[in-house]
Order: C-alpha cells, then structure tokens, then sequence
C-alpha cells in the first residue's frame, strides 16, 4: 500500500513537473540559520558559525540529489535527459545521422517490402477458416480442359464425373468442393437488368455449391451459393466478389437480389462473398461472380460440363479431424483408378499398366491453387536471398558508421570519466543514442516500406485495377529487420566506447589525439570491402536479368506490330449458335473495313502472344501410323488472317476468300509441321492429313507459313496448322457441329495504315452495332499483347535492378561516411603534414588511395563471388550460361566510379583544410 | 551506497518517527538536534540527510507537514506525526524490541546451550 502511493505520488509529482527545489532551498536556509544561531550562541564568531553549520548540513548536492530522487521518477528522468543530450549530439553531426538514418531506412523499408510481396506471392494462406485442414487433389497447375495426364502419371484436375464420385465415397473429406481450373480464358458478359451501361466482359468462375461452406466463408451480404443453387434446372443464382461490389456499384444493397444477365441469361444475385476473399487461387484478374457448376452448360454453352471425360475441374476438400492424410491419398488413387476403369477408356491392351501408373498427391490446400509459372517460386526466392543481403550491406553501413563515430568519441568518454561519470551511466547515454537512432531510421524504414510494397505490387500486376493482396507490410518481417538494426546498432555503438572508456583518463590530459591514430581499423576497412563485394554481385546480376530480358525482347517473333490492333471478343457469349456465326464473321470483315485506315480484318481463334493454346493430334495420310500422334496447335482463320499479323507465306498459298463451308477442305502449315512430317525434300503440298489415320483425309496442305511464335516467346519451335473459319474435318459428323467450340472466333485483329488512337472506341462501337451483346472483351494494340509477355522477366529485371542500385548506393554511403570521418579524425596529422610541405594534391591523392584500395579489395572479393552466383541464377535466365564480359566491365566500373565519388568529397575536404587551423584543433 | 543507505535509513526513520512521537510537532533542525542529542556523539550523520527522509516519510503518510512560526516568529516547516505515523511507530518499535531480545538471547547463549 505504502508502496502503492508513493508510486502514485512519484508519477503526479512528474507530471506536474515539481521539483522540490523550492521548498529544500527554504528549509536549508532556515535550517542552516537555526544552526548558525547554536554555534553564535556557544560562541563562534558570525563567519565561524555560518561555517560550520553548513559543514554540518553536509554536501549540499548530493542532499539535493537525494531529495530530487524522491520526488519524481528519476528513472524516467534520466532517460529524457538522457534523449534530450543524444538528440543534440545527433543534431551536432548531421552527415553522419543522415547517412545512418538513410541507410536503416533503405535496409529495413527494402526488405519489409520484398519480404512483404513475396510472403504473399508465395506463402500466404487463403483469408478462409482453419486454412490447415484443407487439401487439394492434385499439386500441378495444369489447365484447363483436356483430356490426358502427366507423363509420371500425376493428375491434377478431374472431370465432373471423377469429382461427383469422389465426393459421394470419400466420407473423409467433410466437404469437397470443385472450381473451374480455366476460368481467365473464359470471362462471361454481364449487364445489370435495367440498367443503360454496355455489357461487360467480366471473369466468372464456376464452383460447387458447397464451395463457400468448404472453404467456411460467410456471405457480407446476402448469403453465398448453397448445395440446392447447384442442381440441374435450379434457378439461375450468382455471388458477386466483395470488390466487385464495393467499386462497381458502391456497396449498394440493392445489388443483393437484382437480376443480372450473364450472357443474355437472367441471374439473381444472392449475395456477396466476403470482404478479402479473391478466389482460390492468386490472379491478377480474381473472379468477379460465383456460380454454380450446373448453371454452366445453359449460360455459357460449355460442352465438357455433362456426360464427358473431359478435365476441367480443380478439387479442394476439408479433411475430417483425425484423418491420415497418407491413407486419405490412398483412398482417393484407388477409387479415382476404379471410376476411371469403369469408364471403359482403359480397357487396352496397354490401358492396365497407364492407369497404375494415374494417382493423385494430395496437397495443403489452405495456399489455395498454387496458379504460377512454374520456376516462379525459386525466382521469388532468389530475390528474397537479394534482399537479404540487402539488409546485410545496410547492417554493415551502420555497423561501421557507429564504429567510425565510437573512436573519434574516444577522447569526450576519458574527459566524462575523469570528471567523475560513472561507466554505467556512460554506456547508458550511448545507448540512448543508439536506440534513437534506431527507432527514428526505424521509422523511416516503416514509410518506405509501405511505399516499396505498394510500387512492387503495381509492378509484380501491371494494369490490375484491384490487387488481390493485403499491401501492408507484415509485422514479422518489420520486426525482424527493425530487431536487426536495433541489434546491430546498440552493439556497435556501445561496444567501442565501452572499450574506449577503460582507458585512463590520463591519456586526454595528457594531450590530445595529436597521436596519429593510423586511420581506419581492420574491422572497419573488412565492412567497407564486404559491402563493395556484395555489391557488385548484386549489380552483376542485375545485370544479367537486364540482358536476359532484352534477348526475350528482341527474339525474333517474326511478326509485325506496326498499327496492329487486336480486339478480342466471345460470340458464344453474344448469344450466337454455331450455325451463325458464318454470318457474323462476314459482317465483320465489311463493318470493320469500313473503319478509316483499317486495311487488314484478320478473323481467329487466337492470337499470337497471347498464352493460348490449342491442340489437335496429326496423323499424315500414307505415312506409317505411329504410337501416340504428335500433336500440333491449330487454329481456325479467314483469309486475311496472315496478312494482318504479319506473317508470310513461304511456299504454295495462304487462305482465300474461295475456302468456303462447300468448298475442298484445305490448311495452311507451317515450316516446324514440314519438318517434322515430311522428309527433306519431299513437296507437302497436296498431302493430306486429319487427327488419326482413320480421318487421314480430312484437310489437304495447299501452302506452308513461317514459323511464327504463338503461345510465348521462348515456345517457338512447335508445329501449327491454320484452316478456313467456317470449314470442319471432313471426317466430323455435320450435326456435331453444334458442339464445336472451335466454330468461335476469339479475336479480330486490325492492320491499319497508320496508328488510330480511338481504335478502341471505334471497334466498341462497330461491335455494338451488330449486336449490343456483343462486347469488347479486350483491347490491346499487338504491341501490348507482346509486351505482356514477358511481364515476369520485367518484373524480375527491375527489381534486381532496383536492388542493385540500393546496393550500390548503400556501400557508397558507407564508403564514403567511413573516409569522410577518417578526414575528420586525421585533420592535426593532415594538418602536420601539409605544414611540412606536402602539397594539397597530394593529400587529396592519399585520401583517394585509401578509399580506392577498399573498393579494389571489394572487386576482388565480389568477381569470383559474382562467377559464382551466375552459375546459381543461369537457370532462371534466357540463354546466359556464364557471365557476360560485357555485364561483369558494366558493374566494375560502376563501382569503381562510385568509390572514386565516395572518395572524392572527403578528398576535397581534406585538400581544402587550413594547416593552422587543423593544428589548432584539440 | 545501496545497502549503508538503506539500513541507515530505516533506524533513522525510526528516530524521527520516536522524536515526533515523544516531543510533538517539531521544525527539521528541531529534529536533526534532538537525534545527535539522544545518541550522542555515537551517530555522525550530515544533518542534510534528514531533509530527503523527511520528505519520503510524509510522501509514505507517516508524518505530514505544514508552515508553522519557529522561535522569533520566523516561517519554518513543522512536521507532525499522522495515526498512521504512530500505528507504524508502534509496530516498528515492537519489531526491534522482538530483534533485540533474540539477538540478546543469541549472544547470552553462546557458551552454554550451543554444546
């Protein structure tokens, strides 16, 4: 209790700031008179008396002490003070505060952003409920419908047959839920009912109906899809994504039980999925609806939904608590090979022995469906290994600034001590300034952290308008880096004063630092160089992903860009039947060339550059049948197609106007085909060929193109075949053709005369003007749709790039903050020599030496460092198996340039000192 | 410095605590005499070091203080004891009492019950 109130007395007194003061003064005046009047009395004369009395109080300040550590709290006390002084020494020596508040700022904000970005790219769990107990069938990210498995027998999505029976006898899941594997090549266009916009082409995703309550999500309005929304023949219900909702349509509840047409189909929305939520898997462009599997064969026509053994589906289910995940994997392969045998596809001779080989590996599925390139994760790893070493320059930087700052303070320590500072309080002062230190370049470090993770997230997803990732830093990696250079600076900023303060006091009376102290210690002068070292590994591979991304940029795609526009549209969606769509394909080509400028109207199934892909077996008629026909990409273009993007025709004839639904059934092929088909020499025009050696004479080769890239840059060597728009094997049965797919077109590509600015709105409105469903489901000019390939080598070049400058200048500042002290600390010795003679040039020259010596010692330590790495990293790169000489010149003499600046202030300076006034310094 | 102070401490407080309680409302000089007077020249303490003392006692609420006229109507700060001053007074006199009485037997006891 005593305790208690005294505590209370203690922190009121601080607050309000009493000290006491007056009233002990009071009190030992009048106590001293009182005394003073005793000794008067026993006889001592006046001056005596006041004497003595005061002799008796004792010493004056440390009863004032005493009394002030009752008042308030002196711990506290101490510490402001304490503040207050390191505040003012940091304030004294501006270049070096600022060089280390920069430095924590730059190492803690980098890391905390790169850490952030990759954390969430790799190893981030769904915003979903008890994200451990979940598993997902499959570990690949094969997409997206296709019929077919692994070479090593791993299949990693199902068709609905497999799922519906997976689901019925696997009690062990408590709920397993299905998602479309290839929901981002195949966007829906919705409209509000009633509403005036133009539809829009949006990504929808098909999911089971326990999909929400597999993943344990709950609606933020409304309620999500239930088992009894995905039942054939149940009314048309859809979830719409909570971003969707707040920036469409401003988080207005009336959205929740409007009608929305998805593909002309009337849609009720029933509620919205919760705030966060972005789907199962990470995507630049997240779903921007829900809906039920069984509403997908009326609403977007899709032919592999029912009754087929197409895959498209990914599976993820919630494991029952106590469940083996080894057994449960077992469970699964030997009920997945039964429903597949039932099936009867594996019934050959050879069918046994490939449907052993079929299993499943299960894996966590809290990450949700691991959608990256594959190679991805170990690039992300890379960089975190980067900035890793970032953190470590930066480390350091601080480590040998405090250091620098900590011998020149030699001197203030012994004065301290001989004036009676105790060692503890000594070291505690230190302390403080290096706490303060800390925590203020600490706090630098927070902003730029935000900032660093918002531009990586602008550029990891370019042109995304929303980013399926929570941008704020994580607080663990906050704290480890700000735990870091906590470490890093009480250690180096107490440890040599510490040491320095053993010293006699003796010493600093005796004279002062007079004494050459020979420049720079061992230990800073192995920071300087490990910090260049480091450097210039990091700067060589910046390097080198800058020349691996310029090779990727300058392949020779052998197309044309100039004043290509590529409108992609979706007719199925439009509401046209397949039947029809010969019409519309003529519409077309006369609206869009009645566009001023447009020359070329190239009607496709796809694109080049554009990561699609289609396959189809081949089999060449007369030629011996083999094992498993190779399959070769095919798509289905008009006559102007070649023409329009740019690629030539090298032998025969491309499409003509003539290739009608009526007429010979003909297809153009390209070099890679020839090669692979025909021998050297042998005429390809006028062979024939189909998907097997049944249908061998379904298409006649009538001219051969060159080989083009398609599906991505660096996959240019495969074989393609383009046939006419309307025309079908000839082997295909004519009613099937309300099944093909292949009938659509996916994109119109424009070659015009000169650039268009307004293309955009332009094929808006032509599209429009046939049919208002008929939406733009994306615009690019020829040269985006490239460029947007290779986004991943960007990204990965700008951010070693950006590393390697954070790198560079990081070791500059150490460089030159550690010279820049040495100047000061030797300014007598300079001083003396520029006395005797020593001309100003000189002593510029043995500055420059000694920070060029460091520098050199770094390259020597970072090029074999460098060789190395690149033998790590020549997977990741686009034909570089070692360093380039070029690369390796590049950052040496980067480097070196920095050091010679780093060097040359302090140089100057040390040019520039005044013989008498250096010698005149204590 | 730790341990001196704080065992110095306690008996003093002490002291002053008995002072009050036997002699009333006394000045801090008043004190300081009264104490050198009893142990006589036994206890050499800077009369200055009462003054902090002073002060934690009242900030404890043993003792509370307040202007009051010295000798020759000058302002001087009385300190006076509070109940709850004079209930610690009492248990603090009663656990030195307790001290001394087993110190005593210990000592008395050394040569013939420690056979």
């Amino acid at each position: 209790m005593k305790l208690l109130r005294r505590m209370w007395t203690r922190v009121l007194n601080f607050a309000a700031g009493r000290s006491g003061e007056q009233r002990l003064r009071e009190e030992m005046e009048e106590h001293v008179r009182m005394q003073m009047q005793e000794n008067l009395r026993a006889g001592m004369t006046p001056v005596e008396a006041r004497r003595q009395a005061l002799i008796r109080w004792g010493a004056t300040n440390a009863v004032r002490e005493h009394y002030h550590a009752e008042m308030g709290l002196p711990v506290l006390e101490t510490m402001l003070q304490d503040v207050q002084f390191a505040t003012r020494m940091l304030r004294k020596s501006p270049v070096f505060t600022g060089v280390a508040m920069l430095t924590l700022a730059l190492g803690i904000g980098a890391n905390a952003a790169i850490f952030t970005l990759i954390n969430a790219l790799l190893l981030n769990n769904l915003p979903v409920a008890d994200p451990k107990t979940l598993a997902r069938l499959g570990n690949n990210n094969d997409c997206c419908v296709g019929i077919g498995y692994r070479d090593n027998g791993e299949v990693s999505y199902f068709s609905t047959d497999t799922y519906e029976y997976l689901r019925k006898n696997v009690p062990e899941f408590e709920d397993l839920a299905a998602m479309q594997a290839g929901f981002t090549y195949r966007p829906v266009v919705v409209r509000m009912e009633g509403s005036s916009d133009a539809p829009r082409s949006v990504m929808g995703e098909f999911v089971s109906g326990n999909y929400f309550r597999t993943f344990g999500l709950h609606a933020a309005a409304g309620r999500v899809l239930e088992d009894r929304d995905d039942i054939a023949g149940a009314p048309f219900t859809a979830v719409m994504s909570y971003e969707t909702w707040q920036t469409r349509f401003n988080g207005d509840p009336a959205v929740v039980g409007s009608t929305l047409r998805v593909n002309t189909k009337p849609v009720t929305v029933v509620g919205i999925a919760p705030k966060g939520f972005y789907g199962d898997r990470l995507v630049a462009t997240p779903p921007d609806y829900y809906l039920p599997i069984e509403s997908m064969p009326p609403i977007a026509s899709a032919p592999y939904v029912h009754n087929t053994p197409v895959q498209w589906l990914y599976i993820i289910g919630r494991v029952r608590p106590g469940t083996q995940w080894g057994v449960l994997q077992e469970k699964a392969n030997t009920l997945l090979r039964h429903q597949l045998a039932a099936t009867g596809r594996f019934s050959d001779k050879d069918g046994a022995e490939r449907l052993r080989k079929i299993h499943i590996v299960l894996t966590p599925g809290g990450g949700g469906i691991q959608a990256m390139q594959e190679g991805y994760d170990r690039q992300l790893r890379m960089l975190m290994a980067a900035s890793g070493l970032v953190l470590l320059i930066a480390c350091a930087n601080l480590a040998n600034l405090l250091l620098v700052r900590g011998m020149s303070r030699k001197s203030e320590m012994n004065v301290r001590t001989a004036l009676g500072a105790m060692r503890g309080r000594i070291v505690r002062q230190l302390l403080t300034e290096s706490l303060l230190l800390a925590i203020v370049g600490g706090t630098a470090g927070l902003a730029l952290a935000y900032a660093g993770t918002q531009m990586l997230l602008a550029m990891a997803f370019p042109g995304a308008e929303s980013v399926p990732i929570n941008a704020n830093p994580s607080p663990a990696v906050l704290g480890f880096a700000f735990g870091l250079s906590l470490v890093t600076g009480v250690l180096f900023g107490v440890a040599p004063a510490w040491i320095a303060s053993k010293a006699t006091p003796a010493d600093v009376l005796r004279g002062g630092p007079r004494s050459v102290a020979g420049g720079t210690t061992l230990l800073q002068s192995s920071l300087v160089v490990l910090q260049a070292g480091l450097s210039l590994v990091l700067l060589v591979c910046a390097g080198l992903f800058g020349k691996s991304l310029s090779k990727l940029e300058h392949i020779d795609l052998k197309l044309d860009p100039v004043n290509r526009y590529i409108v992609h549209i979706n007719p199925q969606t439009a509401g046209y039947p397949q039947r029809q769509v010969g019409e519309l394909y003529r519409t077309i080509e006369e609206r869009f060339h009645a566009l001023p400028g447009v020359e070329k109207v190239g009607i496709t199934s796809y694109t080049p550059m554009e990561d699609n892909n289609n396959g189809w077996s081949v089999a060449i008629q007369g030629k011996p049948e083999q094992e498993h026909n190779p399959i070769s990409s095919y798509l289905k273009v008009n006559a102007e197609y070649f023409d329009s993007v740019g690629t030539h025709v090298v032998q025969g004839r491309g499409i003509l106007p003539t290739d009608t639904v009526s007429a010979p059934h003909v297809a153009v092929v390209n070099q890679e085909f020839v090669q692979h088909f025909f021998k050297p020499g042998e005429n390809p025009i006028g062979q024939h060929f189909g998907g097997d050696v049944k249908s061998a004479g379904d298409w006649e080769i009538v001219g051969v193109v060159e080989d083009t890239a398609y599906e991505s840059a660096t996959l240019n060597d495969h074989m393609m075949y383009f046939v006419p728009t309307l025309q079908r094997p000839l082997s295909a049965a004519p009613d099937s053709i309300d099944q093909d797919e292949n009938m659509y077109a996916g994109a119109i590509v424009l070659k015009t005369n000169r650039p268009v600015p307004d293309m955009e709105e332009l094929a808006r409105k032509t599209l429009a003007g046939i049919n208002p469903n008929l939406s733009v489901v994306r615009f690019q000019t020829f040269s985006a749709q490239i460029a947007d390939q290779f986004s991943q080598p960007r990204l990965l070049s700008r951010i070693t790039a950006l590393f390697g400058g954070l790198a560079l200048m990081l070791a500059t500042l150490g460089l030159y903050g550690v010279t820049a002290y040495g100047v000061a600390r030797r300014t007598a010795e300079i001083g003396i020599r520029m006395a005797l003679g020593a001309a100003r040039t000189k002593v510029a020259a043995m500055v420059m030496r000694g920070a060029m010596v460091q520098a050199l010692a770094g390259l020597v330590l970072g090029v074999p460092t460098a060789m190395l790495c690149t033998k790590y990293l020549s997977s990741q790169l686009y034909e570089i198996k070692s360093v380039d000489a070029w690369v390796l010149a590049g950052s040496v003499a980067v480097l070196t340039l920095a050091a010679a600046v780093a060097g040359w202030v302090p140089a100057r300076r040390a040019a520039s000192i005044n013989p008498v006034q250096a010698l005149r310094v204590e | 410095m730790g341990d001196k102070t704080d065992v110095m401490q306690g008996t003093l407080a002490l002291m002053v605590l008995r002072t009050l309680d036997v002699l009333g409302p006394l000045h801090g000089w008043g004190i300081a005499r009264r104490i050198e007077q009893i142990s006589g020249d036994l206890l050499s303490v800077n009369q200055g070091t009462l003054y902090p003392l002073l002060l934690r006692l009242e900030q404890e609420g043993s003792i509370e203080s307040d202007w009051g006229a010295s000798e020759k109507n000058r302002r001087a700060r009385f300190y006076k004891l509070t109940r709850s001053g004079r209930r610690q007074l009492h248990s603090e006199v009663q656990d030195w009492q307790q001290t001394t009485k087993i110190m005593a037997r210990f000592l008395a006891a050394r040569a013939e019950e420690l056979q």
